[in-house]
């Protein structure tokens, strides 16, 4: 019997006596996409009220007043920030709006949760640290970034098979990510198809594999062989490819695609080879390759599904990892002892590497 | 006095035709590709129907357009079967969202429909209507509901992606003009696909609907049952709305025999099922039939 790895269960639900009077009040800066997704998942949650939304759709301020006149809304996040006293703020706006956003909740000591990609750049991302740090109370503050693969079961399980050591020494790796998001040339004038404002398939779906890779690999010691090609965008990369390199022969290959109409939704794939096996990992299947039977894992393939591996969420939108994600984020609120499963600093690593591969591709002709 | 709401027992779904597999993504792209030419899901339709199932659940998704075509083309071979429509399809939303922003989503989607020039609104935008987010939701409806027309349908269900956001969202006057506006203008009982249903009955309950219907994953490993089977199984034993058990087998975790008594013993007497192969559904039939 294969077992199912639940370190990252909400302790919301696991651990009620936990600062179980406390409620805290949230902000919500962008309620877009993912913005209302986080909204719906912290709206669910017993310790935590959303107090307040900064946003400046009509569409969103239009629902929001209709249908939830009890929360505060506003046209400019300063001023909610300044209006309410609010213990943590979700930050969903186009990339390029994040650093002020963070550095402005985190001078008033609200814990921040902001979406992925953490910033533009790693000069900002560090500055962000550094900013923490100078903080006294900083490291008090729950800051997490919206890395979301993080806390699916089946990247949580092959994870802690890696860590166990189960296919031996790592030889090679790759993490993948494709999805339909843009399939012909756009009329849109969306953020996302501007990389000045944080848009393409490299900020995108590109710092989802980058996180993976540094999530099972961590940092890499050189990045080479880097190319971001467009296939239907006039204004940003629509395909990556990059070569990480690390210590004692370790290579690992990332290869990003956002235009592959044959995928009926976004999802990442990650391959490790060890000496010893291999492990196939996506977002709802499990692949493990064994040379010889080791513990519950025969020789040859073994298949784990996600209906072996879920472990239920108090409420489910989306996803059982997008529950658990915000889920986690209010209990490192509530308790600042807890470690962080998707840091700023973690976040940071991938910025840098997002920043080589941009700076590496055009020297082999890509954009 | 409002006639109560007889579920069939067996409703065919449709995840199976069109590669959507919870469990593996290579499973869903095999059946996709065996479902990748249309014959092959209608006569998948004419074998259910033949064994003597009689309801089929459909989402608005790109294809479905042409089985409702076929549906109504063939009206006398299909004589009463009941279609239960599941309303949107969200990765159609998801990647217009994603391009458009959900203002110009929305825009993209209603412009030039016939409602939206009956307001008055053709060549406006979205936005001046923004204070009524109800009549876009009407319309986003209409849209939606197009492809089913002159079909006999009982139930229009909201999507679980949908239902389970406004349930976060706690949008309670959404759900009630949901519901009177399913029952207004389609004369059928809303439904709300979900994966917390436990939640959304309470939730339903507290908006003062009565006439509505759920269905929920329930199968016996807890599947996708948020927060967990416990509160399922407490649900049951005094459920408030009719309900139809979806993915009974956990994308084929459970042996079907073990399921459907499974479903069957906690008093559940409506399922929705996707089977690809005639010996697939003669089984579930004979399960839950005898």
């Amino acid at each position: 019997m294969i077992s199912k790895d639940s370190s990252l269960v909400p302790r919301g639900r696991q651990a009620p006596e936990l600062e179980s009077k406390r409620m805290l009040k949230a902000g919500i800066i962008g309620a877009g996409r993912m913005g209302m997704t986080h909204f719906a998942l912290l709206g669910s949650h017993p310790q935590v009220e959303v107090a307040a939304v900064t946003d400046d759709s009509s569409v969103v301020t239009g629902s929001l007043s209709r249908y939830r006149p009890d929360i505060k809304l506003y046209g400019e996040y300063r001023k909610m920030l300044a209006g309410e006293k609010l213990d943590l703020v979700l930050i969903c706006t186009p990339p390029n709006l994040h650093t002020e956003m963070i550095e402005a909740a985190v001078e008033r000591d609200v814990s921040v949760f902001v979406e992925k990609p953490f910033t533009l750049t790693a000069i900002e991302a560090r500055r962000i640290l550094e900013r923490v740090a100078s903080k006294g109370n900083g490291t008090r503050l729950a800051l997490q970034v919206g890395y979301v693969n993080r806390f699916n079961d089946v990247f949580i399980k092959a994870k802690a098979l890696l860590d166990r050591q189960m296919i031996g020494k790592v030889l090679s790796f790759r993490s993948e990510m494709f999805g339909r998001t843009v399939i012909q040339k756009s009329s849109g004038n969306g953020w996302r198809s501007k990389r000045e404002n944080g848009g393409g398939c490299l900020y995108d779906f590109g710092s989802h594999a980058i996180d993976l890779a540094v999530f099972f690999m961590g940092r890499p010691e050189k990045i080479i062989g880097s190319h971001l090609s467009s296939l239907y965008s006039t204004h940003t990369d629509d395909a990556v490819r990059a070569t990480l390199l690390y210590p004692q022969g370790l290579v690992g290959g990332l290869y990003v695609n956002w235009s592959d109409e044959s995928c009926r939704k976004p999802g990442n794939k990650v391959e490790i080879l060890g000496e010893e096996g291999k492990i196939v990992a996506d977002n709802h299947e499990l692949k493990v390759y064994m040379k010889r039977e080791k513990g519950a894992y025969r020789q040859g393939w073994n298949t784990i599904y996600i209906t072996d591996l879920f472990n239920n969420v108090p409420f489910y939108v989306r996803g059982n990892e997008f529950t658990r994600q915000i889920y986690h984020f209010v209990d490192c609120v509530l308790d600042p002892g807890l470690a962080n499963q998707s840091s700023f600093a973690d976040a940071a690593l991938t910025q840098e590497i997002i920043d080589v591969i941009f700076a590496d591709s055009p020297k082999h002709g890509g954009l | 006095m409002r006639a109560a709401l007889e579920l069939d027992d067996l409703i065919l779904g449709d995840n199976q035709f069109f590669g959507i597999n919870h469990m593996s993504q290579e499973k869903a792209r095999q059946l996709a590709g065996r479902f990748n030419d249309m014959r092959k899901i209608y006569r998948a339709y004419h074998t259910a129907y033949d064994m003597g199932i009689r309801a089929v659940m459909l989402n608005a998704n790109e294809k479905a357009g042409l089985i409702c075509d076929y549906f109504r083309d063939h009206r006398s071979e299909f004589k009463d079967l009941a279609l239960y429509p599941s309303i949107p399809y969200p990765h159609k939303y998801a990647n217009l969202v994603a391009e458009k922003g959900i203002l110009g989503a929305i825009q993209e989607v209603v412009s030039g429909q016939s409602a939206w020039n009956l307001l008055g609104m053709a060549g406006k935008s979205v936005s001046a209507l923004s204070g009524d987010m109800t009549k876009v939701m009407e319309m986003l409806i209409d849209v939606e509901m197009r492809i089913f027309r002159k079909l006999d349908f009982k139930v229009v269900y909201l999507q679980n992606i949908i239902t389970d956001l406004l349930l976060g969202l706690k949008f309670k006057d959404i759900f009630t003009a949901y519901c009177q506006y399913i029952e207004k203008k389609y004369a059928a009982v809303p439904g709300f696909l979900t994966m917390n249903v436990p939640r959304l009955a309470a939730f339903l309950q507290e908006c003062g609907i009565e006439n509505a219907t759920i269905c929920g994953n329930f199968n016996k490993i807890g599947y996708l049952m948020s927060p967990g089977p416990a509160e399922y199984e407490a649900y049951f034993r005094r459920p408030k709305y009719p309900m139809t058990a979806m993915s009974v087998y956990a994308s084929g975790a459970i042996p079907p025999a073990e399921a459907i008594e499974y479903v069957k013993g906690q008093g559940l007497k409506s399922i929705v099922f996707g089977a690809s192969t005639r010996d697939h559904m003669a089984e579930t039939l004979k399960l839950v039939r005898g």
